[in-house]
């Protein structure tokens, strides 16, 4: 709360203590910045996991949060594997190899029951944030866009505009091309509730498509048995 | 002391348990400050003040750590820290200053969450808006109470809103004992994830220190007695933050308000700009500010902010450049590994 109390003084260019400060600070962060092409970001965490696992998983009584990367899980290949799944190129700041991916496994006293899980996705008007709540089985339960700052965002997040996920797996999303937006089968079903907000639907698209695919690798195929989230249930 | 804390800390969180999926999160935080007052005529390496926590050229960590038991989450610890660099430009000085900011072991008890640790108190905006990274200015950072304070907290979340309130040291960074103590709560109403919005009323009374960073300004505590009103707003790419308090600030009479408008100008969020006035009066000093942030997300680990601060009392143009770093990693869980070997 104290004045700065500056006295006003000549300008001084930069001595040498301050141009080794400036010249050490940027080399770290030239030496970071170039340390790998594979750049990283913050992951999709639900606001408030205890208020929305207990509305999403009504029969729930505890869940345990792990984290995942592609990264970490199967590198490189994994991600050309994803991107292959997805129809489309991983890009920008949501879709980095080493995004840590929140999962929250959920349960019944001591017995899983499912999965919630989210991802961060371009939107009209900046990231959106999209969960999909998951059975064992890998089936849509639940369905619910948690940041979305488009004044359509009340329609798409209505309980009937989810209701339209519910039953559907990652089989019914491999018929959905991300890229043209076109789709046959279920997913073709899905009707938008807000016609002008028609880029933040398709951005809801790809990111539950984007989603299943990550939780098959993650937790449903055999291989992902050994990551503690799919692990067999005890 | 604090440097050895801080180096203990991240050498354990070295150790952590490292595998496909993971219970915990790591990040590594550097950044660089650099900017020119008119006031002093001179480039200056900080935001705001030498003595001030933020911003000033770093490298830091960030941890979560998740504790489960068989059937769910039982805990989460939060340690963050930082080595500063502290560059007076007016003494011509350079010291490296350990900060600790997020310091906390939070449980559900009963209902609601319980904290205790060093964490943000229960009071206006800063209680849930981040600025630890951040060039421009909360209330609490501008020294009208604390970004974060030692002590205990609880909250809960309801799908109208939340409630918390925080018992702390009323210290800010450093810890004493000198007969301070700080009592807040706020209820707000609407969910920002979900309604865009948020109203918060808050109400703090003690005796608070008044520190600045971990620098103790005046020896003795003085009275606090806050009201409180905040206001954060989403609408398309469109963000508005409003924050005002009134009342006794450190035996002073008070009264302090913000407003931050910001635009996101791309999908990503990639490119941001924020203006911000700011106008607060205590006792018979009073103090105008106008603040502009630009922020561009040149990868998804490094944010160029550029910032230009006007301070009337102190006739200072400012102009500020950060790049701030912040990305996981898994190299330190590496080094973990090997030194476990």
């Amino acid at each position: 709360m104290q004045a700065l109390g500056q006295k006003r003084v000549r300008f001084q260019f930069w001595n040498l203590q301050f141009a080794i400060c400036i010249a050490a600070y940027l080399a770290i962060l030239l030496i970071l910045t170039g340390h790998t092409a594979a750049w990283g970001a913050v992951g999709c965490d639900l606001n408030d996991p205890d208020r929305d696992v207990a509305r999403l998983f009504p029969e729930s009584t505890g869940y345990k949060t792990h984290y995942v990367s592609i990264d970490r899980k199967g590198g490189q290949p994994l991600l050309a594997k994803i991107e292959t799944k997805l129809g489309d190129k991983f890009h920008g700041i949501y879709e980095t190899i080493d995004v840590p991916y929140t999962i929250y496994e959920i349960f019944a006293n001591k017995k899983k029951i499912g999965y919630i899980h989210g991802v961060n996705q371009k939107g009209q008007f900046g990231g959106i944030q999209v969960f999909v709540v998951l059975d064992l089985e890998g089936r849509i339960r639940g369905f619910y866009i948690q940041k979305m700052t488009s004044k359509y965002a009340g329609k798409l997040r209505d309980a009937n505009f989810g209701k339209q996920f519910f039953g559907l797996t990652i089989k019914d999303f491999e018929l959905y091309d991300v890229v043209s937006g076109k789709a046959s089968g279920k997913v073709d079903t899905i009707k938008n509730p807000a016609p002008e907000a028609e880029a933040d639907f398709r951005a809801a698209l790809r990111a539950t498509k984007k989603n299943l695919i990550l939780m098959d690798e993650f937790v449903y195929l055999p291989q992902a048995i050994s990551s503690n989230p799919g692990g067999p249930q005890k | 002391m604090m440097f050895k804390a801080l180096f203990v800390c991240l050498f354990l969180l070295c150790l952590a348990n490292e595998g496909e999926a993971t219970d915990h999160l790591l990040y590594f935080e550097a950044q660089g400050i650099a900017g020119y007052s008119s006031e002093l005529n001179k480039a200056i390496f900080y935001s705001q003040n030498p003595n001030a926590e933020m911003q000033k050229p770093s490298i830091g960590f960030d941890y979560i750590q998740r504790f489960s038991g068989e059937s769910g989450d039982v805990a989460t610890l939060a340690i963050q820290g930082r080595l500063a660099l502290t560059v007076n430009s007016e003494r011509e000085s350079v010291k490296l200053e350990p900060q600790i900011y997020n310091a906390y072991l939070k449980a559900k008890i009963l209902e609601p969450y319980v904290w205790i640790g060093h964490n943000r108190p229960a009071f206006g905006l800063s209680s849930y808006f981040d600025s630890h990274a951040l060039l421009l200015r909360t209330l609490a950072i501008e020294g009208f109470g604390y970004d974060r304070d030692w002590g205990v907290g609880l909250y809960k979340d309801f799908s109208w809103g939340d409630i918390s309130a925080s018992a702390t040291t009323g210290s800010g960074m450093p810890i004493y004992f000198k007969g301070n103590y700080m009592i807040a709560a706020r209820a707000s109403y609407g969910v920002l994830g979900k309604d865009n919005m948020n109203l918060g009323f808050s109400a703090g009374y003690g005796n608070t220190l008044d520190t600045m960073g971990y620098k103790l300004l005046t020896p003795e505590p003085q009275q606090m007695k806050l009201g409180g009103l905040d206001f954060t707003f989403l609408l398309n790419r469109f963000e508005n933050r409003f924050d005002f308090l009134a009342g006794t600030w450190l035996g002073e009479k008070t009264y302090a308000l913000f407003y931050r408008f910001g635009v996101n100008l791309d999908q990503e969020g990639r490119f941001k700009i924020e203006a911000q006035p700011a106008y607060w009066r205590r006792g018979p000093e009073r103090d105008f500010q106008q603040s502009v942030c630009f922020s561009y997300l040149a990868t998804s680990n490094l944010t160029v902010r550029l910032a230009y601060f006007y301070d009337r009392t102190e006739n200072d143009n400012r102009v500020i450049l950060q790049l701030y770093y912040y990305r996981p990693v898994s190299w330190l869980s590496k080094l973990g590994e090997w030194f476990k070997k």
